[in-house]
């Protein structure tokens, strides 16, 4: 690995997120730090309720932390407003849900190329079907995500999360809606793109299988980090 | 690059379907303004160019007193044609025989509208003159020609004065409808007044100028002739006159004002629905979009172009199809009604054009704004943004929009005002009895393997939603069958007026010894006759004693209608009558009692302006001799109606020894006119007036104006359907994850089937219920209040109502999510997914 590659593209300090109730405030997740270094790939486990979506949410941009410092590629997350975390998300990051999130009036091509379009980009078409072609529905271009099947739209996702070559792959229960045949050919789909792009991935998961094939394993129990393996690797280095 | 993607995405949405129904809204709110206003535009001119022909003019200055000349050059610099009219009784002498005829002088442009038809013989067929008769030569109504022996080209004498008898008088355009005007007509230059010498000081002469132009020209000349005039000069157009055209425009002019605002409304409901709905499909993928880094700024341009192209896209149809629909609907009444109709001005255009952009933006801001809200992290949290869904800035804005669109098109606060506000009553009381309706069959112990217990079960746990929906189908078909029943009502009164075989003639001046021959001769030809009425000519001289002013009701009169001028203050045509004419009401009192005697029963309006109260007692004079009668009831008299009328039918008792003359109404057949003048050739001293030419005008502008409201009302029927189309729509969703539920779980396709019929019928039938109770309450006050009719329930349509409401909403929601049922539930998972 190069060095540039072993550089935090993820920097997480003292992170807390914090909801009001009626009942009064109640914390999420408390006082969380880690990092995660360029071309990781990361597992986010925990049970139902432990605040790994939260986690995930603040990561990518899409909520504000209560207290904390998150440094996305060296950009203050945190201090970003939501225009500002929209662009870093358009030039850094991709995603991909458990339930593919595919826009229904768009083809599988066109919601391949709509986060470049939306970034302004012209030339996104060519990209957009190599990536369809990798993820095996170059037949499927022109079919509409009602017309696919459960695994085909999740890989029609997985080809948009990697179009704009982005560093980061946010990856939310990807294989949970569906069958395990579909779940292991998106898993290996997941890696195989990481592992040829060299970017950094961040999955969330119930599935301790899936979790053991991640680099490296953040557990977060009650809103609180309680496992993080790369410092296990980093106090064994 | 956003610009191609949101025209990317607009395509798709529409080809999806997902715009249809607000496209097609508004389009049908621009088609609606636009056709109304174009059509009632165009008719309206031609109703009004016809309807001016009945004044010869479309205003008219009259007075008893000689109007000054001034006042007619003033009005030639405000570019209005100008005529002047003298009226006055006179002798006419020919071959020794004389005859008291009614003189009209008229000037060079008479008439201003209409036309007059004249024959150049008795047995001569009908032509068209533009002006009337030249100097020195006089025009004839056939009863003069038979009364005086003469024939077309003899000389007649006329006051000082000897006239070549140049045509027979078929018909003015401003002839008098008054059976108890005489029928001996006679038309004269203007120019020949001086010459007969007949006008001296104290004659008995009505004055009239006619004038006619552009309405803004007549206004501003009005403006300037205000100030100037008399109190005994009285300025009116066709539509001050107390006539059945009069009343027939001003009604219809209603109804199509109030089914525009109605039509409005119902579109209005269907925009905001649709807008919401679409704006809510739209969560998720701007949630994604705002995900995958589309900025605030790029949506945001991305859906008001969205917003734009749905709005001048609607638009267009809306015009495009409107201007079509109403020139072929033009195009069909002015060939049905042989009669070419005035081109429509810019204005139709414009409001059209407005209200679309209005209801577009308007409707469609508050959920686009909500819209660019939604948070990114919907995506991982997929309930995010809901609470948005309620909104009461939406609204308040809809309300407000709703408002000004109605105000805009009916230009008139006070119906806006009334219409806005009952609605929103409406819509607090459905509310209110929706909640009491779902929330209160909760107790009831259903099974949930039977159809019914989940059709109830499922309007419970939408109750909210339910309550809507209930509203908006209510609303829509509350305006439906208002308007339904309002149009049968309204054509029925006026048909009711005109029946097929209502009178075209009526025969006045009858004698006791000729009623008998009379009588006989109609029945040997097969002339359909009404009721003789005796009448005797006499004045109301006192009451309670007190002397009656006649100049002050002379003046009085002259600012109510023809019938009453000739009526109080001078002699009233009297008649007896041991029972009431049946197309008259008594709203006060009682009828006369078998052998009454000295009593009276007066009409409501001259009860009102002489100040007589029931029980006063009426001093009558008829020639020297005096009697007195008591007031002991009021009627209320339909003075439109083609039938004879009476201000004061007196008992029996009172006028038995007077000599009296009969007045009655026959039907003249186009095969019976022969006839009818052998019977005037017979009877020379019988007056006839031939009302044909009137009825036919008549019959011939509510046919055109029901035509047009059955048109419009169409319309209005399509905005109803779209409004419920909108709300079956808006819940579909939630429909379909429910039947997967179902489905999944394994439910019968019957069972899920008949659940949401039996859903949609309850739903349908509820509404249609509350609409039938609340229309016909609107109807009764709305009659009365707007229209001048009866106002009376519809006991029918409250059965109508729930039946039609059921049968069309379960039809309408069964069809839409018939689709939905076919899929197997993998398809339907897949859907939803």
């Amino acid at each position: 690995m190069s060095a540039l590659s072993q550089l935090n593209i993820i920097q997480v300090n003292g992170l807390s997120k914090t909801v009001s109730t009626l009942e009064g405030d109640l914390p999420i997740l408390s006082d969380i730090s880690f990092n995660v270094k360029s071309g990781d790939s990361v597992a986010v486990v925990g049970t139902s309720g432990s605040g790994k979506s939260t986690l995930l949410s603040l990561l990518a941009g899409l909520d504000q932390s209560s207290e904390g410092e998150i440094f996305l590629d060296g950009e203050p997350l945190h201090s970003l407003d939501e225009e500002a975390r929209a662009a870093l998300r358009a030039s850094k990051v991709g995603f991909v849900f458990q339930s593919f999130m595919l826009v229904q009036s768009l083809t599988a091509l066109e919601n391949v190329m709509l986060p470049a379009e939306l970034a302004g980009e012209q030339n996104a078409k060519q990209q957009a079907l190599e990536l369809l072609e990798k993820v095996g529905l170059s037949h499927r271009v022109e079919h509409y995500p009602s017309q696919l099947s459960g695994g085909e739209q999740q890989r029609v996702a997985i080809a948009r999360a990697f179009i704009g070559t982005p560093k980061i792959l946010f990856a939310d229960e990807p294989s949970a809606n569906l069958d395990s045949k579909n779940g292991k050919m998106i898993e290996s789909l997941l890696f195989d793109l990481n592992q040829s792009h060299g970017t950094t991935l961040i999955l969330v998961t119930h599935d301790e299988a899936l979790a053991q094939k991640c680099q490296h394993i953040l557990q977060i129990e009650a809103g609180k980090l309680v496992k993080d393996t790369s410092e296990d690797v980093a106090n064994v280095g | 690059m956003w610009a191609k993607l949101a025209l990317k995405l607009f395509s798709r949405e529409f080809r999806r379907g997902e715009l249809t129904v607000i496209c097609a809204a508004i389009s049908l709110a621009v088609l609606t303004v636009l056709t109304l206003s174009m059509v009632t535009d165009r008719i309206g001119q031609s109703i009004a160019q016809k309807s001016s022909a009945f004044i010869a003019a479309d205003r008219v200055l009259a007075s008893s007193h000689a109007l000054p000349d001034n006042y007619l050059s003033e009005a030639d610099s405000y570019n209005l044609k100008t005529a002047k009219l003298t009226y006055f009784d006179t002798m006419l002498f020919a071959n020794d025989e004389m005859q008291l005829s009614s003189v009209k002088a008229v000037s060079e442009h008479y008439p201003l509208k209409g036309e007059l038809k004249i024959k150049s013989s008795l047995t001569g067929d009908v032509e068209i003159a533009t002006k009337g008769p030249s100097v020195g030569n006089v025009w004839f109504s056939e009863s003069v020609f038979y009364a005086l022996n003469v024939k077309v080209g003899d000389t007649v004498e006329l006051g000082a004065a000897q006239f070549t008898i140049e045509k027979v008088l078929v018909e003015e355009p401003d002839a008098p409808f008054n059976i108890f005007s005489s029928s001996r007509r006679v038309l004269l230059n203007e120019a020949d007044i001086a010459k007969t010498q007949v006008i001296q000081p104290g004659s008995r002469v009505y004055y009239r100028q006619l004038y006619a132009g552009d309405e803004g020209d007549i206004s501003d000349f009005y403006t300037w002739l205000k100030p100037q005039m008399q109190e005994n000069q009285q300025w009116y157009g066709v539509k001050d006159r107390q006539s059945p055209i009069a009343n027939s425009l001003n009604r219809a002019e209603s109804f199509l004002l109030l089914a525009g605002l109605l039509g409005i409304i119902l579109a209005a409901v269907a925009i905001a629905v649709s807008a919401k709905r679409y704006c809510e499909r739209q969560y998720d993928p701007v949630a994604m979009m705002k995900t995958l880094g589309g900025s605030r700024t790029t949506i945001r341009k991305i859906y008001l172009l969205h917003l734009s192209m749905v709005c001048f896209f609607s638009v267009a149809v809306g015009l495009l199809i409107g201007f079509g629909l109403q020139e072929i609907a033009t195009d069909y009444l002015a060939k049905s009604m042989n009669n070419t109709l005035p081109a429509a001005g810019v204005k139709p255009w414009l409001v059209a054009i407005s209200t679309g952009v209005i209801c577009a933006v308007m409707f469609s801001i508050k959920p686009l704004l909500d819209l660019f809200d939604i948070p990114p992290l919907r995506v991982l949290r997929r309930n995010l943004g809901d609470k948005l869904l309620v909104s009461k800035i939406h609204l308040a804005m809809s309300g407000v929009t709703v408002f000004l669109l109605m105000w805009l098109f009916s230009n008139n606060l006070k119906i806006t005002a009334i219409l806005f506000i009952s609605t929103l009553v409406l819509i607090g009381l459905l509310f209110g009895l929706s909640r009491l309706i779902f929330g209160g069959g909760r107790k009831l112990g259903l099974r949930p393997s039977n159809s019914w217990s989940l059709a109830i079960a499922s309007i419970q746990k939408r109750a909210n939603a339910n309550a809507v929906q209930l509203i908006s189908f209510s609303l829509a078909i509350k305006l439906l069958l208002f308007l339904i029943v309002l149009k049968n009502d309204m054509i029925s009164d006026w048909e009711s007026q005109l029946p097929s075989d209502a009178p075209n003639a009526f025969l006045v001046n009858i004698t006791e010894t000729e009623l008998p021959e009379v009588n006989t001769f109609l029945a040997q030809k097969d002339i359909l006759v009404s009721e003789f009425y005796p009448t005797i000519r006499g004045r109301v001289n006192a009451v309670n004693g007190e002397l009656v002013a006649r100049e002050v009701s002379l003046e009085d009169n002259e600012k109510k209608d023809e019938e009453a001028r000739s009526g109080i203050g001078r002699e009233l045509n009297l008649t007896w009558l041991a029972t009431p004419p049946a197309h008259n009401e008594i709203i006060d009192g009682q009828w006369f009692a078998d052998g009454a005697t000295a009593e009276a029963s007066v009409e409501q309006s001259m009860l009102d302006r002489l100040d007589i109260k029931l029980g006063d007692t009426l001093t009558f004079l008829i020639g020297a001799q005096s009697f007195d009668a008591k007031v002991t009831s009021v009627r209320k008299v339909n003075w439109a109606t083609l039938k004879p009328n009476f201000f004061i039918i007196l008992s029996p008792d009172v006028l038995a020894d007077f000599p009296a003359t009969y007045i009655s109404s026959v039907r003249i057949e186009a095969e019976q006119k022969q006839d009818f003048s052998e019977l005037l050739r017979t009877y020379p001293t019988i007056n006839a007036i031939d009302v044909d030419s009137f009825v036919k005008q008549i019959s011939s502008t509510i046919s055109q104006v029901s035509l047009a409201i059955g048109f419009v009302l169409a319309i209005v029927v399509l905005c109803g359907a779209l409004v419920l189309i909108s709300q079956v729509q808006a819940s579909l969703g939630e429909r379909m994850q429910e039947i997967v539920i179902l489905r999944t779980l394994g439910a019968k396709g019957r069972l899920i089937k008949n659940a949401t019929l039996y859903e949609f019928l309850l739903l349908g039938a509820t509404a249609g219920f509350v609409a039938a109770l609340i229309s016909d309450l609107a109807l009764f006050i709305v009659q009365r209040e707007m229209f001048e009719l009866a106002g009376k329930l519809h006991p029918h349509i409250w059965l109508i109502g729930p039946i039609a409401g059921g049968v069309f909403v379960a039809a309408l929601g069964y069809l839409m999510i018939a689709r939905t049922m076919r899929k197997n539930t993998q398809g339907l998972l897949r859907s939803l997914a």
